[in-house]
């Protein structure tokens, strides 16, 4: 457990350190993001009312949309020089490969809140109580656990395949469905207000998908690394 | 009918028969359902085809389990089965519910928990399909496709919950315990009828899929004589 | 005189191969295989391209599962888990396994982190000495040339330090200096007890540090014997 550990550390220290090597690629992906936040309005607007009900919906697809192209550069540079190849030969456990990489994806996915959460606000209207804050990033960053695990799964499956761009959000996107309708609503609670007390039910629920995903990762990933 | 014929078909022919007797007691013989009246009559194919839609998928769950565990290609294939059996199943399933649901309801589609929680696993698994199609290699091919089918299922139970919190407003449909008894029997004799239909047809194209590796197999070739040097 | 068959007394083979075939889809890459080498042996693997040396290296080195037959590593099978495999083996592979967008005292500290080996920086920057990339620990392995990148590698099969070497092309890209470098590198290994497996088409050098050799053609050992020995059967064959 300990190895793991501390493999998983070393990794993760390593997938960062690349991750902000290549800043080009995350500013990328948060204007990518942000993007989509304006097309949204384009295809709602101009009725502010409508932007404004809609405002939690539309943070959760942008934060969709940027992770399928932020898991899918993840394992690019793995396959590269076949670093990854490498690295399993050291010899490293699986598992420490995959939560590394699940943790890089997550964090750098939780990096896109403030920005597009702040641009949300500017441009659908919506307000964010300050009292709400600490709620809104906690599920916002649940969401992004939810889209990480099974996404770095999903991308080391489809990272060496052809049409990996379109295989990653073919099987990620029905999948995440309960993470993208929970978040939606907890967000939507956090934005406009929680009178019945639902939002922690929600949380739970992420919660819940993150665990069975992040156990469920680990335990699969060797399966789908190995060439066998 | 010789016997080959026989040991190979015998589950096909055992759905037939089924499915003839399900569906004209379920048409002829049943009682019209009061409220609903002559449209009622599509749940003796309905419920038996959701049934055997989860059934086939929970069959793709186990063979792929036992696939990653054993690394046998029966497992596999048997997942290839399952999964395709369980899609086409599924599609009907949607179709039986669209046709329902703009009977009864009035719309074609109705965000409904059982609806929509089989049209995500629908989707799921042709994910899983396609994954299928594009990865190269037996080996791979077959771990990828477990580990995808294993992921998606687990998905089930969650998406159900989900969709059934998300429309808490909307009252759970009726269960088998609330048919009259004079209907239980068309539904029955269907359900049976389709997953004979389910196993013959996965048990078919697992030796398809079986079949089918073994012609692309090249055999080991012959031992290469070995060159020989005389001592100088 | 020996005993043929006292095996019992005999100490295990670095490793053992018995009839491994190896398949590609369609293509046997690598076909009734028998193979073995001793502790402290030096093995040329040679053969034209596509013969099947990169694929014995790499089921060698568990990345690969055989299609058929038998393979040992000091008297253990490959089980379910490569992991305990892999820790007696290295492979200098085609590929660098390097990322490109590190320094090479980043590599470097990255495996020597993971293999639970000295990080103090002292230490790395002997790691690098070694390889003749003292002056260049502070770049970043992106500007490397291909021999530049090839002594990093080189750096990690050294920090390795496993019981059974396993070198794809060695000599390929480097510099004579270089070359000179892993010729005494394998003598030093051989003198240490390891095995050395060396797969190239250098066979002036690797027939001259080489114990054993060993002559793959498509996929099949078509002769075995004394590495001094192959300049004359490829003679021969050709």
């Amino acid at each position: 457990m300990s190895e793991l550990r501390s493999q998983t550390l070393t990794l993760l220290a390593k997938d960062l350190r690349l991750e902000w090597r290549a800043k080009a690629r995350l500013v990328a992906v948060a204007v990518f993001g942000l993007l989509s936040l304006v097309v949204f309005s384009i295809a709602v607007g101009p009725d502010s009312k409508a932007l404004t009900a809609g405002a939690a919906g539309f943070l959760v697809i942008a934060l969709l949309l940027s992770s399928t192209l932020a898991l899918a550069e993840s394992f690019r540079i793995e396959h590269e020089r076949r670093a990854l190849e490498g690295i399993l030969l050291l010899p490293v456990r699986p598992g420490a490969i995959f939560y590394s990489k699940a943790v890089a994806n997550t964090l750098s996915l939780a990096m896109l809140a403030p920005g597009l959460s702040l641009f949300g606000v500017v441009l659908y209207g919506v307000e964010l109580q300050p009292a709400n804050v600490v709620n809104f990033f906690a599920i916002w960053f649940l969401a992004a656990a939810g889209l990480s695990a099974p996404g770095t799964l999903y991308a080391a499956m489809t990272s060496q395949l052809r049409s990996r761009d379109v295989l990653l959000p073919l099987l990620l996107f029905p999948l995440v469905v309960p993470v993208l309708m929970a978040s939606c609503k907890a967000l939507a609670l956090a934005l406009t207000g929680d009178p019945m007390r639902q939002m922690q039910s929600w949380a739970l629920l992420l919660l819940c998908f993150d665990l069975i995903y992040w156990s469920l990762g680990g335990i699969l990933f060797p399966f789908v690394i190995e060439e066998g | 009918m010789n016997s080959r014929f026989l040991r190979d078909h015998w589950a096909g022919l055992v759905a037939v028969a089924l499915l003839v007797a399900g569906c004209y007691i379920g048409l002829f013989v049943a009682p019209a359902e009061r409220h609903m009246g002559q449209v009622q009559r599509i749940m003796y194919v309905h419920v038996p085809t959701a049934w055997n839609a989860l059934l086939c998928f929970t069959c793709a769950f186990v063979a792929a389990i036992g696939s990653l565990w054993t690394g046998r290609e029966r497992w596999d294939a048997t997942l290839v089965g399952a999964a395709e059996a369980g899609i086409v199943l599924n599609g009907l399933l949607l179709v039986q519910g669209s046709l329902w649901g703009r009977a009864t309801w009035g719309v074609w589609w109705d965000w409904d928990v059982r609806l929509t929680t089989s049209l995500i696993l629908l989707l799921l698994f042709i994910g899983v399909l396609s994954l299928r199609s594009f990865a190269a290699g037996t080996e791979r091919r077959a771990s990828l496709t477990a580990v995808a089918a294993i992921v998606a299922y687990v998905d089930v139970p969650l998406v159900y919950f989900c969709v059934r919190w998300w429309r808490s407003l909307h009252q759970i449909q009726s269960s088998p315990a609330t048919v009259d008894p004079a209907m239980v029997l068309p539904l029955r004799l269907n359900a049976f009828g389709l997953m004979f239909a389910a196993v013959w047809f996965i048990v078919r194209r697992a030796r398809l899929e079986l079949a089918r590796r073994r012609g692309g197999e090249t055999a080991l070739p012959e031992r290469a004589k070995m060159i020989e040097v005389p001592h100088a | 005189m020996k005993v043929a068959n006292d095996r019992s007394e005999a100490p295990a083979a670095a490793f053992r191969a018995r009839d491994l075939s190896r398949r590609y889809g369609q293509k046997w890459a690598l076909a009734h295989l028998d193979l073995e080498a001793q502790r402290g042996e030096v093995l040329l693997v040679a053969g034209p391209n596509g013969s099947g040396k990169t694929t014995l290296l790499r089921l060698l080195a568990g990345l690969l599962r055989p299609t058929s037959g038998e393979l040992e590593q000091f008297g253990r099978k490959l089980a379910s888990d490569p992991f305990g495999w892999r820790r007696n083996v290295s492979l200098l592979s085609h590929a660098s396994y390097l990322y490109e967008p590190l320094t090479a005292i980043e590599t470097v500290r990255l495996w020597a982190r993971l293999l639970g080996r000295s990080t103090a920086a002292p230490d790395l920057r002997a790691r690098l000495a070694e390889v003749g990339l003292e002056q260049d620990a502070d770049n970043l392995v992106n500007g490397f040339s291909a021999g530049m990148q090839k002594r990093l590698t080189f750096a990690r099969v050294r920090l390795e330090d496993s019981a059974l070497v396993l070198l794809d092309e060695p000599f390929a890209a480097l510099d004579t200096a270089g070359q000179e470098l892993v010729t005494n590198w394998i003598a030093a290994d051989r003198k240490a007890g390891k095995t050395v497996v060396i797969a190239s088409h250098n066979l002036e050098r690797a027939a001259r540090i080489a114990d054993h050799a060993v002559l793959l053609s498509r996929g099949q050992k078509t002769w075995q014997g004394a590495a001094r020995e192959l300049p004359n059967v490829l003679a021969r064959v050709s």
